[in-house]
């Protein structure tokens, strides 16, 4: 037994060495390997099947290159412009109502001395219960005979209101659960960046009498900058693919109130079967995805560049 | 990781092997997929059941609804597929009739037959693989029904006394019982898509419309902008605005249901499915008063039934041995000691002979005599591989008319126009019909 | 942090327990739901019975695995949330703080982006076809897998803020009193990074615990996890709402209890090996 030890030691000595003097690679060694493994052949699948049309005979995938004619049926898809519109109008006002609301919340629970660990843990309350049951008791809340919030309203005198039955508020009632729900994602990842400020910066400030106003526009907000940016990243991602709610709460309707790309995807992809069309759609709104993400970091460059 | 792998796999297998005790019985242990539903816990009886008395084991994968359609397609795409059963949504079926991915029953046994007591479902249960359409003609037997599920009227026998049949009743019955926010006279479903889809087909079969002149034998006319879908979309929008709650573009079935079950619509028009919810005073406060009937029809006419069937299939990539395992359910399961075992325990039968058996005569099983009279006639539609768009289609348009986005006559001709794009370009053979009412 | 005037501190508090009120209302309307009949549900009556049908039904009904459910949901969640934390911690220091290729770096970080816009109903056809070509469909190992993939992207980017905020000398000076770079990265800087390994945890495994369209696809029966059964009681025809909501309690009490501990841990476990 001692002998093995013994034995072991050097290599095990060794291979320490190795890592600490190519620590770089070997750290990032394990996210390659499972991108590798897992993201090449879907991503791979989902071009090759963009540019052709898929159906089955006898049990037998049959693969025909139709990239002009998924191009032509995209160019007359007028639901996927309507669900555009939709989703840019769905993904501005969620996020930077939730972005205000996330990081207001994030200033003042840093403030606190205790019971952070208790605000931190509760808040994520929303994202934990399951998309589908979100969806479900967000609609029964709304419904407009039975629903709690009518109920609520009637209380103050306000007449039962159409919420997801109206084109003119349907959009915005599903909003209003995407902040609900959303709200606490961007707390959380503020606060993890508010924490980790250097104290001693925010002491200093706080020395030289500066008031509250202007420590916040001209240290925190400047250092917070990376997480603002991360946050408001993941959170317009997400947005961009927001689906389970809106599946559950409206399907998209009342007609194309609120039809959002993601569930116009789920549609041409997954109901209708259609993988070529379903899988052009999925690539081109990976492409408006990253042109949002694009603008916006070349405009927030600028913005900064110039302060 | 690895030693991970292997826990976290050493435990799956030990927890299926657990399930799946197999030794010594006569047929290989088969493997369902099957969605949650309320007749649910009735095909579940019937599967302990037969395991009790045969030997043979049954495995049930219940899937939450939102799951069957991408399980089934990965299981039979694939090399082997884990169910030896799988369950269809009608509207899902000509997928995998047409793709070759099921096993005709009469391939695993020459001899097997369906009795003419077990509905078919219009037929949906056979393919004629020449036809491309499910027909009992020259097709062969695809399949078995677990649930017919056929759309039927539902109305407060405490309220209206005599059955309601045709229109002229429906709007009496509604202008009686009419009292907004209290009572509504009919409810149907108007939410977009499938909803407003299918809730229209009974009221446009049942005024001589139809979608497509003769898809069958592969005539893809368009019919759907006729005068007949006119008349018939006029009378689903007097229904919803005349007799319905104010929001009927967003009514789907849980608020219909909702509607029934808390005593405020008086009638609607709703699945089978739904029919155990309402005798159950935990869920109801109508408890025997909810009776039912066919759906309304034209003065002078007929009715037209609809079915939202399930059909359950046998895979191609199995074994011999697991279709025969499988065969040998399915064969228990429509003989009529199971199909009343199936009733009692909460299914709906699809046994005629159960139907209009001693069963019926029961207060609780009511509804087993209109049933199966629609069942009888009912029809299925959006027969072909187009379908799920056709439906997308026509559930926009229809509740863009319901909302006030479109004029009636509009949202036919658009969707008419639409409908004929997909099929044009799917290469069949169509063309806009003396279409009367493009301005 | 400075001495904040007790005026303040109350109007803090008023405006945190507001904020609160807020996302947790609907939380307790959902324990209300859950102690209703169905019919008490759907007509919104107020106030009610209470019954506790729906958690016996959810907890011992014939039809229910639900502490399957929930051994699952836990396996899948607190595994993949560890190696995502420790993944995602060593990727991200190599990617914020070692000017390795630049064009790795920013085709890795876009790649990682990429794949997390990707609508998952277009993934999940694939990883079956992996999945049981490594004859591990319906097993938890595969839902770990799935987990870590689509949880990676966002732990690193928090992470490489994390490390961002770091003064790099403070590497650099241990390495010159002697220290390994990994001794130096577990004991430096790792405690450093608290708060955003806090936080990416936190995400992780709230992703991961209420992570659907994946799960409803790679699993069956005996490895369903808990958004899946969940799931099961929205039926068409049907849906069971107070079941439905008993479950999502039940569901979130010993999720709440090992964030919390799990934070607790991280907390802990790093500034024990802290040498600051």
């Amino acid at each position: 037994m001692k002998n093995f030890t013994v034995k072991k030691l050097p290599s095990l000595e060794r291979l320490w060495e190795f890592i600490d003097s190519h620590f770089i690679f070997v750290a990032i060694l394990p996210a390659v390997i499972i991108f590798l493994l897992f993201t090449i052949y879907p991503a791979i699948e989902l071009v090759l099947m963009s540019g052709s049309s898929i159906t089955f005979e006898n049990a037998e995938l049959i693969r025909e290159p139709a990239l002009e004619k998924n191009i032509v049926k995209f160019l007359d898809d007028w639901i996927f412009r309507k669900a555009l519109v939709n989703t840019l109008i769905f993904v501005l006002l969620s996020t930077s109502i939730e972005m205000l609301f996330g990081f207001g919340l994030a200033l003042a629970v840093n403030e606190l001395v205790r019971g952070r660990g208790i605000v931190r843990t509760t808040m994520l309350l929303p994202i934990l219960i399951p998309p589908v049951a979100i969806g479900s008791i967000w609609r029964l809340m709304y419904n407009s005979e039975f629903g709690v919030i009518n109920a609520f309203l009637e209380l103050f005198g306000i007449p039962a209101q159409q919420f997801l039955g109206s084109t003119s508020t349907a959009l915005l009632s599903v909003v209003v659960v995407d902040i609900w729900h959303w709200t606490p994602l961007v707390f959380l990842i503020l606060l993890a960046g508010l924490e980790a400020l250097p104290e001693e910066v925010m002491e200093a400030s706080s020395i030289d009498g500066a008031t509250y106003n202007q420590k916040l526009r001209f240290i925190i907000i400047p250092l917070m900058w990376p997480a603002l940016i991360v946050a408001f990243m993941f959170r317009s991602i997400v947005a961009f693919k927001v689906f389970d709610q809106i599946f559950l709460l409206t399907s998209g309707g009342p007609g194309t109130s609120t039809e959002v790309i993601s569930l116009y995807v789920y549609k041409v992809f997954f109901q209708q079967n259609q993988l070529g069309y379903g899988a052009l759609l999925a690539l081109i709104t990976i492409g408006i995805i990253c042109s949002y993400l694009a603008v916006f970091a070349i405009a927030q460059r600028k913005f900064t560049g110039a302060k | 990781m690895k030693k991970l792998n292997k826990f976290l796999k050493g435990m799956a297998v030990s927890a299926i092997a657990l399930t799946s005790v197999n030794s010594a019985f006569a047929a290989d242990p088969i493997t369902i997929l099957i969605n949650n539903s309320p007749w649910y816990g009735g095909f579940e009886a019937l599967v302990e059941k037969y395991e009790a008395e045969t030997g043979n084991k049954v495995n049930i994968d219940r899937t939450p609804y939102s799951g069957v359609l991408e399980k089934v397609r990965n299981s039979v795409r694939g090399d082997t597929s884990p169910y030896d059963l799988v369950n269809l949504d009608n509207g899902w079926i000509i997928e995998f009739y047409s793709g070759g991915f099921l096993t005709p029953l009469t391939n695993i046994d020459p001899d097997f037959k369906l009795s003419d007591e077990i509905i078919d479902n219009g037929e949906a249960i056979y393919w004629n693989s020449e036809k491309q359409w499910p027909t009992k003609e020259g097709g062969k037997l695809m399949a078995f029904s677990p649930n017919g599920n056929a759309h039927m009227w539902y109305y407060r026998s405490d309220l209206i006394d005599t059955p309601p049949a045709t229109y002229k009743d429906i709007l009496k019955n509604c202008a009686a019982n009419h009292n907004p926010p209290n009572t509504y006279g009919a409810v149907l479903r108007g939410e977009r898509g499938n909803p407003i889809r299918f809730s229209f087909m009974p009221h446009m079969l049942t005024h001589g419309g139809s979608i497509l002149k003769d898809p069958k034998n592969g005539d893809f006319t368009i019919t759907f902008n006729s005068p007949e879908n006119l008349k018939a979309l006029n009378m689903f929008l007097k229904i919803h605005n005349e007799c319905s709650a104010d929001n009927p573009g967003a009514i789907g079935q849980g608020e219909m249901i909702q509607l029934v079950l808390s005593g405020k619509a008086a009638q609607a028009g709703i699945v089978i499915a739904a029919q155990a919810q309402m005798d159950n005073p935990e869920k109801s406060a109508v408890v025997g008063k909810i009776n039912y009937a066919q759906m309304p029809y034209l003065e002078g006419g007929s009715p037209h039934g609809v079915f939202g069937s399930w059909q359950m299939a046998v895979p191609n990539n199995i074994s011999d041995g697991r279709k025969t395992a499988a065969l040998e359910f399915i064969k228990y399961f429509i003989s009529e000691k199971a199909q009343t075992l199936y009733a009692e325990a909460g299914g709906i039968p699809i046994h005629t002979g159960v139907l209009r058996g001693p069963l019926a005569t029961q207060e609780k099983f009511r509804w087993m005599k209109p049933y199966a009279a629609v069942a009888e006639n009912a029809t299925q539609v959006l027969m072909y591989k187009e379908g799920a768009e056709v439906e997308q289609i026509i559930g926009l348009r229809l509740n863009q008319a319901l909302i006030g986005e479109l004029t009636a006559s509009e949202a036919l001709n658009v969707a008419a126009k639409e409908i004929y794009n997909v099929l044009a370009a799917a290469g069949r053979d169509t063309k806009l019909g003396n279409s009367l009412m493009i301005k | 942090m400075m001495v904040v005037n007790s005026w303040k501190r109350v109007a803090l508090w008023c405006f945190v327990i507001f904020a609160l009120i807020l996302i947790i209302a609907p939380f307790i309307w959902i324990i209300g739901i859950s102690l209703k009949y169905q019919i008490a549900i759907i007509t919104g009556q107020f106030p009610f019975d209470v019954t506790w049908v729906n958690y016996e039904r959810v907890l011992f009904g014939k039809s229910s695995d639900f502490l399957l459910n929930m051994f699952n949901s836990l396996v899948v969640a607190v595994i993949s949330t560890t190696l995502v934390l420790i993944i995602a911690t060593l990727a991200a220091y190599s990617l914020a703080w070692r000017t390795m290729s630049g064009l790795f770096k920013m085709g890795f970080l876009a790649w990682t982006l990429i794949f997390n816009i990707i609508p998952p109903i277009t993934l999940v056809g694939p990883w079956y076809v992996i999945f049981s070509d490594l004859g591990l469909y319906n097993t938890l190992t595969a839902l770990v897998m799935t987990h870590i993939v689509i949880n990676l992207p966002m732990a690193i980017w928090l992470m490489m803020t994390a490390f961002g905020t770091i003064p790099r000398d403070l590497e650099s000076a241990a390495i010159m009193d002697g220290c390994r770079r990994t001794t130096a990265f577990r004991l430096v800087l790792l405690p450093l990074v608290k708060p955003g390994m806090i936080a990416a945890g936190l995400l992780a495994f709230v992703f991961s615990w209420s992570e659907f369209g994946i799960a409803l696809n790679l699993t069956a029966k005996e490895t369903m996890t808990i958004p899946v059964a969940i799931a099961s009681y929205a039926g068409q025809y049907e849906i069971n709402h107070g079941e439905m909501a008993a479950a999502a309690v039940l569901s979130s009490l010993p999720a709440i209890l090992l964030m919390f501990l799990g934070q607790k841990f991280i907390v802990r476990g790093l500034t024990a090996g802290s040498v600051k």
